[in-house]
């Protein structure tokens, strides 16, 4: 027997599906994929002699409502989920702080080239600082950038502060262990929970470290480390000769608490506490 | 295909995606499509008004639109989300494209809903575009015709991209693709190049 989303074909005889309404037939179609039969091949005049439609055009336009209404409502539950939207808010504060640095710099070099004697001091001031001296400066339009900035970072604390609360709850396990923000830059690179869970653990601490492990790869230059998880306190803390020790147990249990948080969904307190000892214990702190 | 004054052009409903029109037809830009390239360099895989189109990374849905004013229908597959909402968008304004939110490399989910088609045309970035082709070379009919578009580049980036095709080749040889024509590109596009295969078997002459 054959299955097609229009029916069943078995020996020369076709049972049409009755009826054309695009729920029931798209929940047959979900049956059909799981099932994963081999494929023979069809043409559209099966089901007209199915007595499934009577003309092409019908077919045709049957067919395209199933496929966008399934298209649709697939990418609807995709973008609905919370996770979907830490991504997206992460990589808005990524960009956020991209975008300060960036004006903080040219700021200053506008400065600077208005006050001479200023060059030497102010490749000194960092972030917050930088803006509350380009803030004073006399030229009107100067100060007022340097005031939006100040706004635009404090914007970045609402989103990270945000971004930390919808991480404890979309992944409890792995914000327990690296904080909000890292655990939604892991996200992020992985392209979803579901896709994090199935990771191995030394694709987690590898993650963001792209370039250096494909040099790696093709030339031989000595293995990255660490990737995204090196902004986590306790690796970059990490004296030099353990945090590659470090780095390697806390994406072990990463990929644990990802899976805990995928198919579990609930914080593992004792899981926590163990794992944070391990990484403690790698870090040569007891 | 349609030719105005040296011009590969489509006729259908315009203003898809900001693309010009020349004399009340849609201009197709070889330097954007590579599918339009590959006809600017002599291509002679005719698309027709009966042609069914199996379309693989249909992506934001230019060069699907195109396709589609010249096929009877289009099965545009293609697995990322941004630009599937795009695709849905073009396929709202076109009867004859069938969007199918579907990875690729795994043709049993959407093998249910297409029928076999004379076309496959293969767009995708993928270490395996062979792979790809020769699993979904099950909806070809005999003596049909698939396009790949292999981009060299995006398989092996530090090797020659004709080592890249070579292999491409190498894979596809035993499959049911014979590999017929390879078109490189130039100058339209770097590093890519069309493979014209056709899928063997008893040889059904077609004809509009």
């Amino acid at each position: 027997m054959a299955s097609y989303w229009f029916g069943d074909v078995a020996g020369g005889v076709c049972r049409p599906y009755p009826g054309h309404e695009l729920d029931a037939l798209s929940e047959r179609l979900d049956l059909l994929i799981e099932k994963n039969d081999p494929y023979v091949p069809f043409t559209w005049e099966f089901a007209r002699e199915c007595g499934f439609v009577h003309s092409r055009e019908e077919y045709i336009e049957v067919l395209r409502s199933l496929c966008t209404m399934r298209a649709e409502m697939e990418l609807g539950r995709i973008s609905r989920t919370p996770e979907m939207e830490l991504v997206y808010m992460v990589r808005m504060l990524d960009q956020i702080d991209e975008a300060v640095n960036l004006l903080t710099e040219r700021a200053l070099e506008w400065h600077a080239a208005k006050d001479p004697a200023f060059s030497r001091k102010f490749r000194e001031l960092r972030g917050q600082k930088a803006r509350e001296m380009l803030a004073g400066s006399k030229n009107p339009v100067l100060s007022a950038i340097a005031t939006e900035m100040t706004h635009l970072s404090e914007v970045r604390s609402a989103l990270s502060r945000e971004i930390t609360a919808l991480a404890a709850d979309v992944m409890p396990n792995i914000s327990g262990l690296v904080g909000g923000v890292v655990a939604a830059r892991l996200l992020s690179g992985a392209g979803g929970l579901s896709r994090l869970a199935r990771l191995p653990a030394a694709t987690v601490q590898v993650m963001g470290a792209r370039i250096a492990l494909f040099s790696h790869l093709r030339s031989g230059t000595p293995p990255p480390k660490h990737g995204i998880i090196y902004q986590h306190r306790r690796v970059h803390a990490a004296g030099k000769a353990r945090r590659g020790k470090v780095s390697r147990t806390l994406a072990a249990k990463l990929a644990i608490a990802a899976r805990i948080d995928y198919y579990r969904g609930l914080p593992d307190p004792g899981f926590l506490e163990s794992a944070d000892q391990a990484i403690d214990r790698a870090g040569g702190r007891r | 295909m349609i030719w105005v004054d040296g011009v590969l052009v489509s006729s259908g409903e315009g203003g898809v995606y900001g693309e010009r029109i020349l004399s009340g037809k849609r201009v197709w830009n070889p330097y954007r499509s590579k599918l339009a390239a590959y006809y600017h360099l002599g291509g002679d895989v005719e698309i027709g008004s009966s042609t069914r189109v199996l379309y693989l990374g249909a992506a934001h849905g230019t060069t699907v639109s195109h396709v589609a004013d010249y096929a009877e229908i289009v099965y545009a597959v293609e697995n990322a989300c941004i630009p599937m909402r795009d695709l849905l968008a073009v396929a709202a304004r076109r009867k004859n494209i069938i969007p199918l939110f579907a990875d690729a490399t795994r043709p049993c989910e959407y093998a249910p809903l297409v029928e076999t088609v004379q076309l496959v045309i293969e767009d995708v970035a993928h270490p395996d575009q062979a792979g790809i082709a020769i699993a979904n070379s099950v909806f070809l009919e005999s003596g049909g015709a698939a396009i790949l578009a292999i981009k060299a580049r995006s398989i092996d980036v530090s090797r020659s991209p004709r080592e890249v095709v070579d292999e491409v080749c190498r894979t596809l040889n035993g499959s049911p693709l014979v590999v017929g024509k390879v078109i490189w590109l130039e100058p339209y596009h770097r590093d890519h190049a069309i493979l014209v295969c056709r899928k063997q078997g008893p040889c059904i002459e077609k004809r509009e």
